[in-house]
């Protein structure tokens, strides 16, 4: 090591945000733009009889309109599950489906043209949850999708009955998770713009995976991908909410294409909403059978996630929530059952901790009760399960590293759980929860056999590094690792390295910034394209210190004999020579995963798969006012094992941005629709924690150096999310007594629990 | 932002008069702070043809403390106020003011907006595609309350934090329009009305607050998700002042009416502490009327409000001298 990796560095592009300088899509020039907006459905569900836009086109100043018939190609992200038009053609499925859209002068007029275009609908019934999708009359959604459910999923390892034969304590318990969306801070844009002549289409937009995007757009515009160019400006966050091609984004196109022209599209908040993507409404029907040392012995896991009328990422999400009851206790024994069922609802789709977080809530709940059951502690009855590094999971997934066992005892050090467990006094109380992540998927989506990341790097005359990525940074600092790692291998200064990143025409093509897949594959690749250089200057060095290459070394920009002080070169010396050579250096670094890291053979044995998992365990505390069921987090101890820190700084951050949104999930984020109509779509309702809510969060970085992994790092940004909604539930049982099957944990619910439980002991009391 | 605002004209007074005569024209809609406005403009809420920004007059923004209590102009800001020292006297409205919104919002919302603000509910609060999508309601273009759809008076409730601390000690609220000025306790300024929730006539706005010298010890407290940004899902303002016959106390209301909700406690505290705080709970219970106007239900509402109240109320018993 030279010294660039594993000390905290300020994000290379954090002074452009925090200055203002840094321009998000809807900054971008769109002086002779045309304005679009998008036509949305009144209804959750019905059939499109007529469209009739006449009115509209007549109206000064409104350029161009299209509607669903100007495309009938579908979208999507998985290729056998594309179902979803950009525009509703014949049906439209939930309330805010685009049915439409202008491209007019002004937003003026845009929008006195929307209230122009008359949509005859013939209304259908509409189901809201599973249980009205599922129920035999139920109106089908889709062909070919009887019952409403777009994928079921049936896995079963090990012996599941002799497993809960073994146990001394079996219990089964349900749990409600509400629907939650990411809420990112930049609301969703899109700018595209068509040149007729060159029949070329150009689009910026805040994607997180501009690569798909490209295909998508090449697909539903009927255009050859060559005459497609994307640009991913600065995003102001995802989440997941952008993992995938979005409607407004093709929409865009169309109208840019239809004008010949350019259009900037920016939509409300209200509108990123309904555009959705979150993770959906879920409930866990869980069982699990412990030993009374609290050894696990069988799981089994029932799961029905309401996932709004398109397919999405929907059968990943319904795979990864059986996937990952694997690969962070040991269990052999699982058997899961999933049903991802179709409903009038905006669409769900990709969220940070993607498919696990709603069922390792329940796990760490329901482990936690047993545990209490058996008068064990909590971190005894994890202690009891931990896994041991290299191995494979019966579900086939491989885990090479597991630092699981030191987040334990850090946060067990560090809350002081020892001594302050069990004497908080009345209405305080402490919990704990652990969790896992993947560091990206072993196969992606679209199976091509390409490598899963390339980086390619240039060296000029000038002596600067330029490294060329398609990764997509969304403010989770991918541009800065790729900078430190290729400081790291050149052992050059940070500030010679410029990275460019996200244009089609430029980068080399990345899958896109989703479960937290870059830092190991992007991370990696970097690294190889790093090493491809320094060995071009390496060999121009020993030619000029007439040895051979391997005598030489190279650190802090100068290159010198190893063993000998006299010889030293600087880089710049250095660069010219190399230069000299063959003129300007390019070279690139790619990224592929191993075979067997690939998961199972079972039938979406794919989904869960990765090279490395990050593990986390968290305690936090509480207070619970008992008269309005409020909940103050008191403090948040978490511990996060992510192989190494590349840069502590950025991981710090991702581990707080991570509590901090499974906080919002805990305490107080959810969806809430009035008969399809989104009522929390706005930044009042949709109620996500304020600075004013934000509790110290002590975080404790454990490296187990991955065999993979860049530098020996794995994943950051996603793994101690899941822990703190069952940690917080945990805690509110320490403090009341109370346990609660619900997510949020919202003052109103709490205190309906908290009065029913009074009753109950109440009249248990009397009974006795 | 693409919800574009209609285009209105922009008048600027420099004195009250002529923001008398500004409002005089059909369809001119008084502005200070904008806070609860802008964002009613960008819903399409409301379309006015002209908005008169008051903040120009340096009448309005006068904060005056004497013998006879303290007058504050409707155009002070609620970030001046919360700064002000003689309104430590009067600890609730404190409080309150500090409770509002967020620190940005409170550096240009005025007291004036505050108490005039808009009432709220998830069926009105919401964009023009959505409203239009659900036949509109009997506030603004339809003609069904979706919250009390037999009912036929609109259901949004007042939503401001300041008005019942203000209430609790007694305000008085005074008023300039095209026929004079007048004053009233602020609790009668107040309707049980969403779409027609205060006294205000066409052109009419208020000048000022006239708070008499301070006496109750008071606290204002507010039932909400967030421990910022949110509305009160209901709120609480209670003052004590001790009389011959005992502790005396008052209280208001927010959040659960569409009004804020003077709640009369008329007898003293007696010997029965206990029994005494338990009826004030069952009082508040019983006094309001929270509806399904926002997405947390309208029982946690009243319970949590009631407990509140009688937390507080324990509290200044405790503390009265």
């Amino acid at each position: 090591m030279t010294g660039a990796i594993g000390k905290p560095v300020p994000l290379v592009d954090g002074v452009e945000k925090v200055t203002g300088r840094a321009r998000y899509t809807a900054d971008l020039d769109s002086r002779d733009a045309l304005v679009g907006r998008i036509l949305r459905a009144p209804v959750s569900h019905g059939w499109i009889l007529a469209v009739d836009t006449a009115r509209a086109e007549a109206l000064p100043g409104v350029i161009a309109v299209v509607t669903g018939q100007d495309c009938d190609m579908t979208f999507g992200v998985i290729p056998i599950a594309m179902n979803e038009y950009p525009m509703a053609r014949d049906r439209i499925r939930y309330r805010g489906e685009p049915v439409a859209a202008v491209a007019a002068l002004d937003a003026a007029t845009a929008a006195q043209a929307l209230e122009l275009i008359e949509v005859e609908i013939e209304e259908l019934p509409a189901c809201y949850t599973p249980a009205q999708s599922r129920a035999p009359d139920a109106t089908q959604l889709h062909d070919k999708k009887p019952g409403n459910l777009e994928r079921e999923v049936h896995h079963t390892f090990g012996s599941v009955a002799e497993g809960f034969a073994e146990a001394d304590l079996v219990c089964e318990e349900m749990f409600d998770c509400a629907e939650v969306n990411h809420a990112q801070m930049e609301p969703h844009a899109a700018l595209a713009e068509y040149d007729p002549e060159e029949e070329r289409l150009t689009l910026h937009s805040v994607t997180q995976v501009p690569f798909y995007v490209h295909l998508m757009l090449a697909r539903c515009l009927g255009m050859d991908t060559s005459r497609v160019r994307v640009v991913k400006p600065f995003v102001g966050g995802g989440f997941g909410a952008r993992t995938e091609t979005l409607n407004f984004e093709i929409i865009t196109a169309l109208l840019a294409r239809k004008v010949g022209g350019k259009v900037m599209m920016r939509l409300s908040r209200e509108e990123s909403f309904v555009t959705h993507r979150g993770r959906p409404a879920t409930q866990v029907k869980l069982k699990l059978g412990l030993t009374k040392t609290g050894r696990i012995t069988a799981v089994n896991c029932e799961v029905v996630m309401s996932g709004g009328a398109y397919a999405g990422y929907g059968l990943v999400t319904i795979l990864y929530a059986g996937a990952l009851l694997h690969g962070i206790y040991e269990i052999a024994n699982v058997q899961y059952d999933g049903y991802r069922v179709y409903t009038n609802h905006p669409p769900c789709g990709a969220m940070r901790g993607h498919g696990t977080v709603d069922v390792r809530h329940a796990f760490e709940c329901l482990l936690d009760r047993m545990a209490r059951q058996l008068g064990l502690d909590p971190f005894a009855v994890r202690r009891a399960n931990l896994l041991t590094a290299p191995m494979f999971t019966p579900n086939g997934l491989m885990v090479n590293s597991y630092g699981l066992d030191e987040c334990l005892d850090k946060v067990e050090a560090a809350s002081g759980w020892a001594t302050r467990k069990g004497s908080l006094g009345p209405g305080r109380g402490l919990g704990l929860a652990c969790s896992h992540y993947v560091s990206g998927a072993a196969k992606p989506v679209h199976w091509t056999g390409e490598p899963h990341a390339v980086v390619s790097m240039k060296l000029d005359f000038d002596g600067s590094v330029t490294v060329l990525t398609g990764a997509s940074d969304i403010g989770q600092g991918s541009t800065t690792i790729v900078a430190l790692a290729a400081a790291e291998v050149m052992s050059i200064d940070l500030g010679r390295i410029r990275v460019v990143t996200n244009d089609s025409v430029i980068t080399p093509k990345d899958n896109g910034s989703y479960s937290s897949r870059v830092t190991f594959m992007v991370g990696n690749a970097a690294i190889g394209a790093a090493r491809a250089m320094r060995a071009k200057l390496v060999a121009a060095a020993a030619k000029k210190l007439e040895v051979e290459p391997d005598e030489v070394e190279c650190e802090g920009e100068t290159f010198f004999v190893r063993g000998s002080s006299q010889s030293v070169l600087p880089f710049q010396d250095v660069a010219i020579a190399a230069l000299a050579e063959e003129g300007t250096i390019t070279v690139k670094g790619t990224f592929s995963t191993p075979v067997e890291a690939q998961g199972g053979k079972q039938r979406g044995g794919a989904v869960g798969s990765t090279m490395g998992f990050s593990y986390g365990a968290q305690v936090v505390e509480v207070s619970v006012d008992e008269a309005t069921g409020q909940i103050d987090i008191e403090r948040v101890w978490v511990a996060l094992d992510c192989g190494f820190a590349i840069n502590p700084l950025a991981v710090e951050g991702q581990i707080e941005g991570s509590v901090w949104m499974g906080m919002g999930q805990g305490l107080c984020e959810e969806t809430h629709y009035i008969d399809g109509l989104p009522a929390h779509a706005n930044l009042t309702d949709y109620r996500f924690p304020t600075i004013a809510d934000a509790p110290p969060i002590d975080v404790h970085i454990v490296e187990s150096i991955d065999p993979l992994g860049p530098f020996g790092a794995k994943e950051a940004g996603e793994g101690a999310l899941s822990g703190f909604p069952p940690a917080l539930v945990n805690a509110v049982a320490d403090a009341m007594g109370v346990d609660v099957n619900f997510l949020p944990v919202t003052p109103d619910r709490l205190l309906e629990a908290m009065i029913k439980f009074a009753r109950t002991q109440r009249r248990k009391e009397t009974m006795t | 932002m693409s919800e574009a605002m209609a285009p209105f004209r922009l008048i600027r007074p420099a004195s009250l008069d002529e923001a008398m005569a500004a409002l005089a024209v059909e369809g001119a809609q008084p502005c200070s702070g904008g806070t609860d406005l802008l964002v009613r403009l960008r819903k399409g809420l409301l379309e006015p043809a002209a908005l008169v920004d008051l903040t120009g007059i340096a009448a309005l923004r006068d904060v005056v403390c004497d013998e006879s209590g303290m007058w504050v102009g409707a155009g002070a800001t609620l970030a001046t106020l919360a700064r002000n020292p003689d309104l430590a006297a009067y600890p609730a409205v404190i409080q309150a003011i500090d409770s509002v919104a967020g620190p940005t919002h409170r550096e240009v919302a005025t007291l004036g907006g505050n108490l005039c603000q808009d009432p709220r509910c998830v069926y009105l609060n919401q964009s023009h595609w959505w409203r239009k999508s659900n036949q509109f309601c009997l506030k603004y273009r339809g003609d069904t309350c979706h919250v009390a759809p037999k009912g036929n008076r609109c259901r949004a409730a007042f939503s401001g934090d300041v008005a019942p601390a203000l209430m609790v000690h007694r305000a008085q609220i005074e008023l300039a329009g095209p026929a004079g000025a007048r004053q009233m306790p602020l609790a009668e300024f107040y309707n049980e009305d969403g779409a027609a929730h205060t006294a205000l006539q066409p052109g009419e706005i208020v000048v000022a607050v006239h708070l008499p010298p301070p006496g109750p010890v008071s606290e204002y407290g507010k039932v909400r998700v967030r421990g910022s940004v949110d509305y009160p899902l209901a709120g609480v303002a209670v003052a004590c002042e001790p009389t011959p016959d005992g502790l005396r106390f008052t209280l208001a209301v927010t959040g659960t009416n569409s009004k804020p909700l003077l709640v009369d406690i008329p007898d003293p505290l007696g010997e029965d502490a206990d029994a005494f705080f338990a009826a004030l709970v069952k009082t508040v219970q019983k006094a309001v009327s929270p509806q399904r106007t926002t997405t947390i239900a309208p029982h946690y509402r009243r319970l949590s409000v009631a407990a509140l109240a009688g937390r507080i109320a324990r509290r200044l018993a405790a503390d009265a001298p």
